[in-house]
């Protein structure tokens, strides 16, 4: 193989070389969340529930209740905890992910729709629940949305995770329009005007060529932004509805709110939250280095 | 949705007509409901030991729950338990989500404005501090100008910092705030007299104590709609009410939940007690 001085073979020379400064290889991307959890290895949770299990018997000698009482109370709470807790996360999550993704599949092609009233509303729409406090959503829909909904004489009753499910995934939807936009238009545009010269039309180029190309770089971000939106889900825990976080605190009050139950029943909460999303972060990597497109 | 705002406002507006009007005619809309669906949909605390709280398999118990029980045996309706907060209790009866409560509510004036509570009140507490015995406060004075920790939401944190001066640190869980007081974050913690008197008794804080005389003895109330108040419903749970201070249910309860018998409830067995009894 030919030897190239600074690329297989060591520089000749030291002198510095100015190259032009590249923005995009030093700015946070959108993966920094997922790309830094993805980094821990996967004994973190455990290192850190196993601190948290020791360190209170140094910190808090100040009571009869021991940690040992606190974990026993950890334990005997848990399948309530998982069942009607953390249940509910992954419930809540996979519903507006699946919300949001329809949704924000069609607010993203409309992006780029041809007709200008179209891209400007659907433009508007995306920025205004992609720049939203997800808490400030949560809250509107909350309060917003009525509790039960005559139909046909019927009274068909929302539960609160629902209006969750609801909240959550408007601005789930804003990011992946955005997600589905950044994709169509990272597809060269020589496509499009190859496939037009074919006399495909604009709705078999956009589905039969160039979304089946947009896919798998979809999806990186699309699994990115479902980590994030399951680590939001305590959120809910702030309006009253009942998941994990809600039930932890309740749990706490049956114990007698002692304070030494904080450390054990918030870190399992910790650990499970990072079971459930660790894996969706190493996956998510490996995805997005394996579809990176080679430049 | 213009269709929702609408029947929103309208439902508003049809509140606001029934206020005005409360004696002068009944619609019993929600007493009526009840009884056509057999169901009462009553809030109770989920977070408020012993009045409301979760075992650890998840139901709802408590002394409050008890009476949310007794009042759907004595209707002759099933019973679904709905959790509220202190935040949230008072809009779920408003909006119709629940038909009534029984929330560790204090009857407040304001309150009364928005919900209907009818007489005579189940139960008193008073608001103390909980504070380290190092410290020797003797009076409400000696808090002026520190950090005392509170729990959200509750009515006489407002009261205390308006009267003694006192900068009110609010969390969202007992067991936060109570922490909060052993990493010396805040003086005191306050609170219930009742509450702060079982954790007290627990063991688990021997450094701490109750030194204050209770203040703002505060009657609890249950709720029903407000434009219901002097109707059916509100009438009926006067009834009962008064039928738990006088056959000495509420005392039974007290004890079976172990709170620490008040001086109210043995107060009012006795106004109420029957004459002809032995």
């Amino acid at each position: 193989m030919k030897r190239i001085a600074g690329l297989n073979a060591p520089a000749r020379s030291d002198m510095a070389v100015l190259k032009p400064f590249d923005v995009a290889a030093h700015s946070p991307d959108g993966y920094i969340f997922t790309r830094w959890v993805a980094a821990l290895p996967w004994w973190t949770p455990f290192a850190v529930f196993m601190t948290m299990a020791i360190w209170p018997s140094i910190a808090y000698a100040q009571s009869n209740y021991s940690t040992a009482q606190a974990f026993d109370a950890l334990w005997r709470w848990t399948p309530f905890l998982l069942k009607s807790g953390f249940f509910f996360n992954v419930l809540i999550s996979v519903l507006a992910m699946t919300i949001g993704t329809v949704l924000g599949a069609a607010l993203g092609l409309a992006q780029i729709s041809l007709l200008r009233p179209v891209r400007a509303g659907s433009w508007f729409v995306t920025q205004l629940f992609r720049n939203s406090p997800w808490l400030v959503l949560l809250f509107i829909v909350l309060l917003a949305f009525p509790f039960e909904i005559r139909l046909f004489g019927g009274v068909i009753r929302i539960p609160d995770w629902i209006k969750g499910v609801i909240g959550l995934s408007l601005p789930v939807m804003a990011n992946i329009s955005e997600v589905v936009r950044g994709a169509v238009q990272s597809v060269p545009t020589a496509q499009w005007e190859a496939a037009e010269s074919l006399a495909f039309s604009r709705r078999q180029i956009l589905w039969q060529i160039i979304l089946p190309q947009c896919y798998k770089r979809m999806l990186p971000p699309w699994m990115n932004w479902y980590a994030i939106l399951t680590m939001a889900t305590p959120l809910c825990s702030l309006l009253g509805i009942e998941e994990l976080i809600t039930l932890s605190r309740q749990a706490m009050e049956s114990e007698d709110n002692h304070p030494e139950l904080l450390v054990p029943f918030f870190g399992f909460a910790l650990v499970l939250f990072f079971a459930y999303c660790y894996p969706i972060a190493r996956l998510t990597m490996r995805l997005e280095r394996k579809f990176a497109v080679k430049s | 949705m213009i269709k929702a705002i609408n029947s929103m406002l309208s439902g508003v507006a049809l509140a606001a007509v029934a206020a005005t009007s409360v004696s002068a005619e009944c619609t019993n809309d929600t007493w009526n409901k009840v009884m056509e669906r057999g169901k009462v949909v009553i809030g109770v605390k989920a977070d408020y030991k012993p009045w409301g709280y979760r075992d650890s398999d998840g139901n709802l118990v408590g002394m409050e729950i008890d009476m949310a029980n007794d009042v759907a045996a004595k209707m002759g309706v099933d019973v679904e338990l709905v959790p509220v907060q202190s935040s949230n209790r008072m809009q779920f009866l408003e909006q119709g989500k629940i038909d009534m409560m029984i929330a560790t509510m204090s009857d407040r004036a304001d309150r009364r404005e928005i919900v209907g509570i009818p007489g005579p009140n189940y139960y008193t507490s008073g608001t103390n501090v909980m504070a380290p015995k190092a410290l020797g406060f003797s009076k409400w004075e000696d808090l002026t100008g520190k950090k005392v920790c509170g729990k959200q939401g509750a009515f006489y944190n407002q009261i205390v910092e308006e009267r003694y001066g006192v900068e009110i640190v609010a969390f969202t869980g007992n067991a936060e705030a109570k922490q909060a007081l052993r990493d010396k974050k805040c003086v005191a913690w306050v609170y219930d007299d009742s509450s702060i008197g079982s954790d007290l008794s627990s063991g688990n804080w021997d450094d701490f104590e109750m030194p204050l005389s209770s203040e703002d003895d505060n009657p609890w109330g249950l709720a029903v709609p407000l434009a219901e108040k002097s109707c059916v419903f509100g009438q009926f749970m006067s009834g009962l009410q008064y039928n738990w201070h006088r056959e000495g249910t509420l005392i039974a309860l007290e004890a079976k939940w172990g709170i620490k018998p008040t001086a109210y409830l043995a107060k009012e067995n006795a106004r109420y007690s029957d004459w002809l009894a032995e």
